[in-house]
């Protein structure tokens, strides 16, 4: 409450001493923090750089800044951003300006929960814009629930966070129980009875391979290995599949730089078999392997964004996205959810909730209502292929 | 035979950073905890020079091992020679701090989305059954002779004998006519080229991300353990030794029935360096006499 009414400038100082304090106490954690340090002053300058004009509406935003997943999380704070300029330009909320605090998540739970922790109970955001990733949303949502403010996330699709997350918890970004559904369909359209799949073991990934496994069948899985995060060599694994007969291979990594790893080793291995990918895997960083990922299947939502007016404004903002304007295209519509949400039913995390449930909202990415799982109703599945460098839409795959 | 040409890619590559952490920490007794910020930043800017500015690879390599070498020395002379003489632990404090300055300085500088030296197709030729690019053979012989040259120049000719005589006594050496500081800068910058060399390997090989980079001298150090502190072919030989038993536990097919779940190959390093402490603290390779 005092830090309330002390003025931006000095209320962020003595946010800093806290954290300084804090980190001489946890000395031995340093090694783990140290990019969140770096991450949270970057945001502490920049929030406090902000013309300090009274009240601000304070939107919050968790996602990977550092780590193997920033590409993602990078364009997903650009996409915030543009929103959050553009209700301002048009003089705010109701008459408010909008002002974003961000915080590294570094797509983990850890990180994931200390963000919220600051973001509901020292900035008092309104609401939360994130994670990007599964682990930092259901470590990010008991925190939220308990401070009663909105987490929409954009970007994490686990099913965990159907059946484990709050009332207070949305996403605009489809479940993977939708995702399995899709690729078992693929897989049953294309014939594939021998699947060989490899997963980092982190909470997206799991989650969608249980998922996939369920709706598969354990029995059309031949070879189902689980890698600790972060690891870039597979060709022990791929050795041994070697021995094996299979007809496809799912490639399930919580990041694109690990997907292009795991796709090059596969082919320097000789394989010839087709390889699947989800949303991870729709990603440049992929296409860049180049004969490798010639052919890839990648079965996600449909390409959001591109080629609209939204990626010219994103791109002479931002530059050329980090990953895909995807991320950017499901930030910004979920940043504006919840200004809209604040406009409708004012800056109260319970009526702002009570409005997020009756809302139909028609953003970048397509027209969408919450469930009363607070998941989104309304985006398809496409199967799409990379061809020669690029990646393109082949074929619909709905799921009804 | 596929495996153990798995071995020798990822025993290569960890063999570069152990003899890097070897000359620092086994032989000066000094800790450089930046040593995993060198590697990302030798890989990065060989990257930005093939990739951004569009030199041909071999000078790149080049560029890359200098900056290397040039940042080895600038972490020394900033970050370890004014606390060295005071403490041999300041460093420990000095280089974790120095590291998180390059973690910041890499991610501004390369942003974050993985970074591949050599992108696009690779050669692929065939062993009988095993596979292995023509890349991967060039890595995984000029790291074998760079390491082979270090270790042989260390343990074997009379310069290495002084700088072995350095790393015992400074002081004695200074007084035997030895120049121990500039000793010192040579060693560092070594380990500096020899990170940087990784990355680079990295780089072809793989992936480059602004990850932490910690976990990357995990196994360096394991190998360092086992191989005996200061002794530079035990720490080569051990880091091989552990990518080998790495492939093998996960990939073996253990006794006709089960595989061990790939989620352990991590742990296989950590193991290594408990089993050592406890059954051989001073590692293979240390002999109880003095070698000149």
């Amino acid at each position: 409450m005092t830090i309330k009414r002390l003025d931006p400038v000095s209320g962020h100082l003595l946010l800093f001493l806290i954290i300084l304090l804090s980190f001489c106490r946890l000395f031995p954690l340093i090694l783990m923090k140290r990019l969140l340090a770096l991450g949270i002053f970057s945001a502490m300058v920049l929030s406090a750089c902000q013309p300090a004009t009274g009240d601000t509406i304070k939107l919050g935003y968790i996602g990977p800044v550092t780590g193997d997943a920033a590409a993602l999380g990078k364009d997903m704070l650009h996409g915030v951003q543009m929103a959050i300029e553009e209700a301002n330009a048009k003089g705010g909320v109701n008459g408010t300006k909008v002002e974003l605090v961000a915080e590294d998540g570094r797509c983990n739970g850890t990180d994931g929960a200390s963000a919220a922790q600051k973001l509901v109970n020292i900035d008092r955001v309104i609401a939360i814009v994130g994670g990007l990733c599964s682990s930092e949303t259901l470590a990010a949502s008991p925190i939220a629930e308990a401070g009663k403010v909105v987490l929409l996330s954009p970007g994490s699709s686990s099913p965990a966070i159907t059946t484990e997350a709050g009332d207070f918890v949305f996403r605009n970004y489809p479940s993977d129980a939708l995702k399995a559904v899709a690729m078992a369909k693929y897989v049953k359209q294309k014939g594939y009875k021998k699947i060989a799949i490899i997963s980092e073991n982190t909470d997206y990934c799991t989650g969608l391979r249980d998922a996939v496994v369920k709706q598969v069948g354990a029995a059309g899985f031949v070879f189902n290995e689980a890698v600790e995060p972060g690891t870039k060599d597979f060709r022990t694994l791929f050795t041994r599949l070697q021995k094996m007969d299979f007809d496809a291979f799912i490639t399930n990594a919580n990041s694109d730089g690990i997907i292009a790893v795991m796709v090059q080793q596969f082919r320097e291995q000789g394989f010839t078999q087709p390889i699947i990918g989800a949303d991870t895997a729709d990603s440049q960083v992929v296409v860049d392997t180049g004969a490798a990922a010639q052919g890839m299947q990648i079965i996600n939502v449909p390409t959001a964004g591109e080629g609209k007016a939204f990626e010219k404004t994103f791109t002479d903002a931002f530059g050329k996205p980090q990953s895909s304007i995807a991320w950017g295209a499901y930030a910004y519509d979920a940043a504006n959810i919840l200004l809209k949400a604040v406009a409708d039913a004012g800056a109260d995390g319970t009526a702002m909730k009570d409005a997020l449930y009756k809302m139909t909202y028609t953003g970048i990415v397509g027209t969408i209502h919450f469930d009363k799982y607070g998941d989104p109703v309304g985006i398809p599945y496409v199967v799409k292929e990379i061809k020669d460098g690029k990646i393109v839409t082949v074929q619909d795959l709905p799921i009804n | 035979m596929q495996l153990l040409i798995n071995a020798l890619i990822a025993g290569s590559f960890a063999a570069l950073l152990a003899g890097g952490l070897a000359l620092v920490y086994g032989v000066l007794g000094v800790f450089n905890l930046a040593l995993g910020q060198s590697v990302l930043f030798g890989g990065y800017i060989t990257w930005w020079l093939t990739q951004v500015a569009g030199w041909p690879i071999l000078p790149a390599i080049a560029g890359g091992i200098l900056s290397g070498a040039l940042l080895a020395w600038f972490t020394f002379e900033v970050f370890i020679a004014p606390f060295y003489k005071h403490h041999r632990f300041l460093p420990l404090v000095t280089t974790i701090a120095w590291s998180m300055i390059l973690d910041g300085i890499i991610l501004l500088l390369f942003e974050e989305r993985a970074r591949s030296i050599l992108p696009g197709t690779r050669r692929l030729i065939r062993l009988g059954a095993a596979h292995i690019t023509v890349q991967q053979i060039v890595l995984i012989v000029v790291t074998l002779l760079l390491l082979c040259i270090v270790a042989w120049v260390l343990h074997s000719t009379s310069f290495g004998r002084r700088i072995r005589a350095v790393a015992e006594h400074p002081q004695a050496a200074l007084s035997l006519g030895i120049p121990s500081p500039v000793l010192h800068r040579i060693l560092f910058i070594v380990s500096g080229i020899l990170a940087a060399a990784g990355g680079i390997f990295l780089g072809i090989d793989q992936n480059l991300s602004p990850a932490f980079s910690f976990p990357l001298t995990i196994r360096a150090y394991a190998a360092i353990i086992a191989g005996g502190k200061g002794n530079i072919w035990g720490a080569i030989i051990c880091a091989y030794a552990i990518a080998l038993l790495e492939q093998l536990v996960v990939g073996v097919h253990w006794f006709g029935f089960f595989y061990v779940p790939a989620g352990f190959q991590a742990t296989i390093a950590l193991l290594v360096i408990i089993v050592f402490l406890i059954v051989r603290p001073q590692g293979l390779f240390s002999s109880g006499r003095r070698t000149a």
